[in-house]
This record gives structure tokens, C-alpha cells and sequence, in this order.
């Protein structure tokens, strides 16, 4: 009788997870061949190959600079590679994943807050399931197994079985998948260069008064990151994003500073404490411009 | 340890492997499931173990000693004291501080300003579930109905037994415990039939309830922001989600069991296609209603006597049913609604109409629908912070202040959810449906129904940050 019941439970579940491995291969097969998170994007819809500029960071990278301003400013060709709710380790991984498709690029900007840059942390993101359709390709894999804990278990063996992944991650996931079906154009929340933007919310106007706070570049993964551009012959410029409370004094280091953490002073450019709004974006990404040509900072790659 | 987690998908097969390989020894089979349900208890706060284990010790006790006493004093006095040590239990770890808050609030409202601490009171899981089935135990061996087990393996395996451990059903000790004292033989289409029940309640958990919660809890925590069709339909959510919680936690219990050759009662038959409130409660967590019926309801005199005394009774039973659930007003005000809208049934000689008739008619829809509004009104106090709460949100809900139902709709992840949601319902529905017209007492899945539900579950149930089930709470 039990051997019965192996049978049928064995048939059942080959059965059931013969089904969902198609399913969730389908799903991923899908979303590699979309644009609708950046790690495709960047594959499929931004056919150069040769750029000026690349921005890497988190929500307050992608909010911050619009590269679309910055390029129209200066005559260069950039792209927005910044993923919200990640950290930098998921920055390093943006860089790699932008040199493996044969990528180019002069400087790499690596925006963040200013606490970002002294976090001392590594953590897995919550989004970084977006590299999940690039499971199998060495430096995704080896990305998911540095850390542990069920969810990095689950995306580093969904090489091997999908399903643990697409399931885990089913509304991230399988959904969008189903919407890339339809429109394989759809992107998740940026524009053509990368860019996203918060509205404005018409918060009253109040001048910031800020204390100033001492950045270190404590963070592992600065070093990391610009051992990757050495390699590749990339120079790094860090970007402290507007922050409304702190005015954040750099230690001096060996790469290029662009120091924003005062540069808006009023709240209400602000979205919320850490992100501006779209004035906000507009008055960053218009001193960024300038600040490069007074630094004499040469963008061009040509 | 739950059971749509990671942890109860490797404690299970394990269980499982070793206890038919004890099959041929009875007692080690039952010492085994005793060990089992312990580990599985003591994953979530090993401590609360010695509570159980106490519980067990007394009850097994008293019923050896009411065996050997024939005197009805001495025979009262054992029983008293295993109501006083199980409802003792279970008064200090759930309603202790509840009492404390409501002489305290009491004081002050008649101008008299007390101070008194209350104390920082963890609750155990399933206290409520594993006191009233170690009660009924001594009850009928006190009423004679039951003779008392001298194994105390099989008795501690009795109150300790795993799947309905912390959340039920709350099992009669005559149906349960001789299942312990006979020897299992394993067989295969019942034990498939238990991995079809525990697919059914795991897409019932994974899909309806947690998807439903995503709704439930934005519509509850701020429902001073919502339309009143959406505060109604936030009512309905949760009314699908804790139907979902909890008979989905039951289905995965019978269904676990069934893997071990036990059989457990029936929890829940469908209790949305109730015709009236009546209905509602033979269909809606029957072990619990049963045990009412059985061990308050009857013994106060049930419906014999003068037409006050069963009214009496039906609100005692309802109160104590609603305050059984939590100590919180709220619950107590759902259990008087209840029986409010149980009581004209009573008058009117109405409560049994349906007792005999499971399969529906078409004609007999709008009687569904309409008891599921008001079974869904009464469910706001149930989800409620508090009753000033529960009366804003009905009050808001039949001001009839907007029609609008941005929540579902304002975000891609709100569509999606909806979608989801609209989609698993549909499927519950039909497959109830189908089997109250076959007149089965739950969902039978085919081989194919199966694979298609936990495709389902794969797809669309919450895996990242799911509810706890509700019921722990009580």
C-alpha cells in the first residue's frame, strides 16, 4: 500500500513540477528578451555600446540625475542604470552585468546618500530577484551565494530549478512576465535612458537647516567598485544625492566628488526625506552638468 | 512550527517515514507522534510544553481517579477541579489582563481612579484548542460516556496529536483517543486523499487568505479614508480571508492526519452557502460549535423548557462563543450579534429548517447572499480594533458616502492583487459549489484538479511575507 501511495505521489509531484519548471522557464525566457526591469533593459532596449556616462545607485541615484537633461547639457551620451531598494553591492553587480554585455563606458557615477557611502553593511536587496532571468551566468550566481538566508538560497538554486524563484517572487515575477507577453516594450517604472521621477506634491516651502555629517567612504563595495572601473579602465565619480537635513563634508579620497548633499535647500523639492521631486531632479541634474565643466571633468569617451 | 512553511515541509515527510516504519509496534508508533508533536510545539516556544504537558498530566489523572471513585461528591469534585485547572489556564494566560483593563476602565467610569498593573502575558498557542478537548475528555468520563484510557501515552498523544494541535478541530476525546488504541493499517487512496485536503487548504491559506489580507489590512488600519463600497467590500475580503485562514489551517490538519491514518472531524462545510444563521453555525467551525452545543448548551437545558430559558441559553452560548475568541469586546459584541440574528430563527421555529437538506436550489440564492451580508457586517467587529472602531467603520460603510473602489485599481500591484483575488475566489466558489450539489461534506480534488490548484498556489499564493494564521491568536 505505501509503495502505492510513493507511486502516486511521485507521479503527482513530477507531474506538478514538470509543469511549473516550463511555466517558470517560460516566465524568465520572457522577461530576459523584455525591457521591464533594468537588467534587461539594458540588454535589449539600449543599443549602444559606447557611453560617456553610466549612473549606478539606488531610488535616490534613479530620482536624482536625469541623464536625459545631463546629456542635452553637455553633448554626451549617458544611461540611468540605478535600481530602487537595492544597496552596493547590488551596484557592483549593475557595473559587472554592464561590462559582460561588451559594454563601454568612461566614468561610472555612483550615486548615493551620504549614509550610504559609510554603511558598512552588505546586504542581499529586495530587489535584486531582478537579476534572477541572468541566474545562470557566473557572476549572478557567485553574486546570490556570497550571502546567506532562505531568500538568497532560494535565488541562487533557482538556476538549477526556476520554480523556487519564479514562485518565491510569483507577483515580481511570473506576473510581469505575462504583461511583457503582450507589450515586451512595457518598463517598470523608467524612461527610455533609465530615468524615473516623483511628482510634486506641493509640500510648503521651508529652507533646510542642515548639520553637517563627515563622509568617510566607510563602505566596502566604493573600493570594490572602483577596483572594477580600474580594471576596466572606467573612472569612478561618486555623487552624494540631496539629503534635507545633512550637509555632508567628504574626506578627501582618490576619485572624483560631486558633493549634492546641500545643493537643494528647500523642503519642498523634496518627495520625501530622501528623494526630490521632479523641480528638485531638474536643479540637480542642471548643476551636476555644471559642476563637471567647473571640476574640468572631460564626460566625453570619443 | 507552520505549516506553509519551509521548516513543516521537512518535518513532515520525516514524521511520516519513521512512523510507518514503526508500524508494527503500536505503543512506539504512539510514543513516536507524542515526540513529533512535541518538537512541533516546542518550535514555536518550548517553554509553554510544560503547559501541555501539565494539562495532560491532570486530565489523565482525574480520569483514572473518577474511574475508581463512585461517590457523586468526590466524582463532582474531580471534575470541578479539572475545569478549574484547564479554564484556569486558560483565564490567566488569555483574560487575565482583559479583566484588569475592564475594572480598571469601569472604575473610571464611575469616577473612581484605580491603578492596577497588568502583567506581560504571552499567549500560548492553541491553549483554547488543546483546554477544550482535554475538558471534554473528563467530561464524559464524569458523564459515563467515555471509559477512561490507562495509557498515558495514548492519552498525552490524545491532547498533544500535532495536526490539530494548535488550531484544531478540537476533537472529542471519543472520537480520537481509541484511534490510538488500535493498531493502524496504512492505505493509500485515504492517504491520498489527505494530500488533495492539504493542496485544497494550502490554496485556501496561500492564495485566498494572505492575497485578501492585502486589502483587509489597508482598509481596517485606515478605514476613515474609504468609500463605502470599498469599506464594504474590505468586510468581505476579510470575511473571505479568515474563512480562508481557517478552514484552510483545518483542511491541512484532516489532511495531515489522514497521512498518519487518523480521521478528524469535519470543521467547516461550506458555511457560504449558508441559507440562514442557523445553517451558518452547523456548517461554520463546527468543533467548536458542538462542543457548545454539547457541553454548555445541553447541560443549561437546551431548547426544553419555557421559550425564556432557551433564549437564555442561546445567548449565553454565543457570548461565551464570541469571548472564546479573544479578549476583546469586540468579539463578544460579534457573538451578541450572532445571537441576535439567530434568535427570531429559534422564536419562530425556523433554526432546524434546513438540517436535512445540504444540496441548494437556485431559488434559494438570494437567501445565501443575504445571509452572507449580514454574517459580513457582523465579521467588522470580529477584525476590529475596537467597537468604537467596528461602529465607525459600519456606520461609514451604510452612510453610503461613494461608490468608488480606487484601492483596487490605484497601483499595478492593487490590480494584480485584485485580479488574483477575483480569480481564487471564483475557483473556491465553483468547486464548493460542485461538491454541495454532490452533497460531499468537502472539496474532493481529482488527480488533475490537484495539479491544477497547487499550479495555482505556485503562482499566485504569498510565499515572501506571509500572515500568520489567524486562529494562532486564540
Amino acid at each position: 500500500m505505501m509503495k502505492v501511495f510513493l507511486k502516486k505521489l511521485s507521479v503527482l509531484g513530477l507531474l506538478f513540477l514538470g509543469l511549473t519548471c516550463i511555466l517558470s522557464f517560460a516566465s524568465l525566457h520572457v522577461l530576459r528578451g523584455s525591457g521591464f526591469y533594468k537588467s534587461s533593459f539594458l540588454v535589449n532596449q539600449v543599443p549602444e555600446d559606447r557611453f560617456d556616462y553610466i549612473v549606478i545607485g539606488a531610488s535616490d541615484a534613479l530620482t536624482t540625475l536625469n541623464t536625459k537633461t545631463i546629456d542635452s547639457m553637455l553633448s554626451v551620451e549617458g544611461v540611468n542604470l540605478a535600481m530602487d531598494d537595492t544597496s552596493f553591492p547590488s551596484h557592483y553587480l549593475m557595473l559587472q552585468h554592464f561590462l559582460s554585455e561588451g559594454k563601454q563606458t568612461k566614468y561610472c557615477v555612483l550615486a548615493a546618500s551620504y549614509s550610504a557611502f559609510d554603511f558598512e553593511g552588505a546586504p542581499l536587496s529586495n530587489n535584486d530577484y531582478r537579476f534572477l532571468m541572468y541566474g545562470n551566468r557566473a557572476y549572478v550566481s557567485d553574486y546570490y551565494k556570497q550571502f546567506s538566508g532562505k531568500t538568497a538560497n532560494i535565488l541562487y538554486y533557482s538556476k538549477w530549478l526556476p520554480v523556487l524563484g519564479v514562485s518565491y517572487y510569483n507577483t515580481e515575477i511570473f506576473y510581469p512576465s505575462l504583461i511583457s507577453i503582450v507589450n515586451s516594450n512595457k518598463r517598470n517604472r523608467f524612461d527610455d535612458k533609465g530615468n524615473y521621477t516623483y511628482p510634486v506634491i506641493n509640500k510648503p516651502s521651508r529652507m533646510i537647516d542642515f548639520k553637517t555629517a563627515e563622509v568617510a567612504f566607510k563602505n566596502a563595495y566604493v573600493q570594490k567598485i572602483k577596483a572594477l572601473c580600474d580594471k576596466n579602465n572606467i573612472k569612478l565619480l561618486c555623487y552624494i544625492t540631496p539629503s534635507d537635513s545633512k550637509n555632508a563634508i567628504p574626506k578627501s579620497v582618490d576619485f572624483d566628488i560631486i558633493n549634492h548633499s546641500n545643493a537643494v535647500n528647500d523642503h519642498k523639492y523634496f518627495y520625501d526625506e530622501t528623494h526630490v521631486n521632479s523641480i528638485g531632479r531638474e536643479i540637480c541634474s542642471i548643476a551636476f552638468a555644471k559642476n563637471i565643466v567647473q571640476q574640468g571633468i572631460d564626460l566625453k569617451n570619443r | 512550527m507552520l505549516f506553509n512553511s519551509i521548516d513543516f515541509a521537512v518535518f513532515l515527510p520525516l514524521v511520516f517515514l519513521v512512523y510507518w516504519c514503526l508500524q508494527r509496534h503500536l505503543k512506539s508508533q504512539n510514543t513516536f507522534l507524542v515526540l513529533a508533536s512535541y518538537i512541533f510545539y516546542g518550535w514555536w516556544d518550548w517553554r509553554f510544553l510544560s503547559l501541555i504537558l501539565f494539562s495532560t498530566v491532570v486530565d489523565y489523572t482525574i480520569g483514572l481517579r473518577l474511574k475508581s471513585q463512585d461517590g457523586l461528591k468526590q466524582r463532582k469534585a474531580l471534575l470541578w477541579t479539572s475545569i478549574i485547572v484547564n479554564i484556569g489556564l486558560l483565564m490567566f494566560f488569555k483574560y487575565f489582563n482583559f479583566f484588569v483593563d475592564s475594572f480598571v476602565t469601569a472604575f473610571t467610569f464611575f469616577g473612581v481612579d484605580i491603578q492596577a498593573r497588568t502583567l506581560d502575558i504571552i499567549l500560548p498557542v492553541g491553549i483554547s484548542f488543546y483546554t477544550f478537548q482535554t475538558l471534554s475528555y473528563t467530561i464524559d468520563v464524569y458523564k459515563g460516556k467515555l471509559k477512561p484510557t490507562t495509557d498515558f501515552i495514548q492519552f498525552a498523544a490524545f491532547v498533544s496529536f500535532f495536526p490539530q494541535l494548535v488550531a484544531g478541530p478540537i476533537e472529542r476525546a471519543k472520537h480520537l483517543l481509541p484511534q490510538f488504541e488500535i493498531k493502524r493499517q496504512f492505505d493509500s487512496t485515504y492517504a491520498m486523499s489527505g494530500i488533495y485536503l492539504i493542496i485544497w487548504g494550502l490554496f485556501k491559506k496561500m492564495v485566498i487568505a494572505d492575497n485578501c489580507a492585502f486589502f483587509v489590512n489597508q482598509i481596517f488600519e485606515n478605514s476613515a479614508h474609504f468609500s463605502s463600497l470599498e469599506l464594504f467590500l474590505g468586510a468581505v475580503l476579510f470575511g473571505l480571508q479568515i474563512y480562508g485562514d481557517f478552514s484552510g489551517y483545518s483542511d491541512i490538519a484532516i489532511g495531515v492526519a489522514r497521512l498518519f491514518g487518523f480521521s478528524l472531524m469535519v470543521n467547516f462545510s461550506f458555511p457560504y452557502f449558508s441559507r440562514n444563521i442557523a445553517e451558518f453555525w452547523r456548517r461554520w467551525h463546527i468543533s467548536l460549535s458542538t462542543w457548545f452545543r454539547d457541553y454548555i448548551y445541553i447541560p443549561l437545558g437546551g431548547s426544553r423548557g419555557k421559550r425564556a430559558y432557551q433564549i437564555r441559553n442561546v445567548l449565553i452560548v454565543f457570548l461565551v462563543s464570541g469571548f472564546w475568541h479573544g479578549a476583546n469586546w469586540t468579539f463578544i459584541a460579534w457573538g451578541a450579534i450572532h445571537a441576535l440574528l439567530f434568535l427570531p430563527l429559534l422564536i419562530f421555529k425556523r433554526n432546524r429548517t434546513y438540517v436535512e437538506t445540504f444540496k441548494i436550489n437556485m431559488s434559494q440564492v438570494p437567501r445565501i447572499l443575504l445571509t452572507f451580508v449580514v454574517v459580513t457586517i457582523a465579521w467588522v467587529f470580529f477584525r476590529a480594533d475596537s467597537i468604537q472602531h467596528a461602529s465607525n467603520f459600519i456606520l461609514d460603510m451604510l452612510s453610503f458616502n461613494g461608490i468608488t473602489i480606487d484601492v483596487f485599481y490605484k497601483t499595478a500591484k492593487s490590480q494584480l492583487f485584485a485580479l488574483m483575488i477575483l480569480t481564487s475566489v471564483l475557483v473556491m466558489f465553483w468547486l464548493e459549489w460542485s461538491s454541495v450539489q454532490k452533497e460531499n461534506k468537502e472539496v474532493i480534488l481529482s488527480p488533475y484538479k490537484a495539479i491544477f490548484i497547487a499550479i495555482l498556489i505556485t503562482f499566485m499564493g504569498v510565499f515572501k511575507n506571509p500572515s500568520d494564521f489567524i486562529y494562532f491568536q486564540f
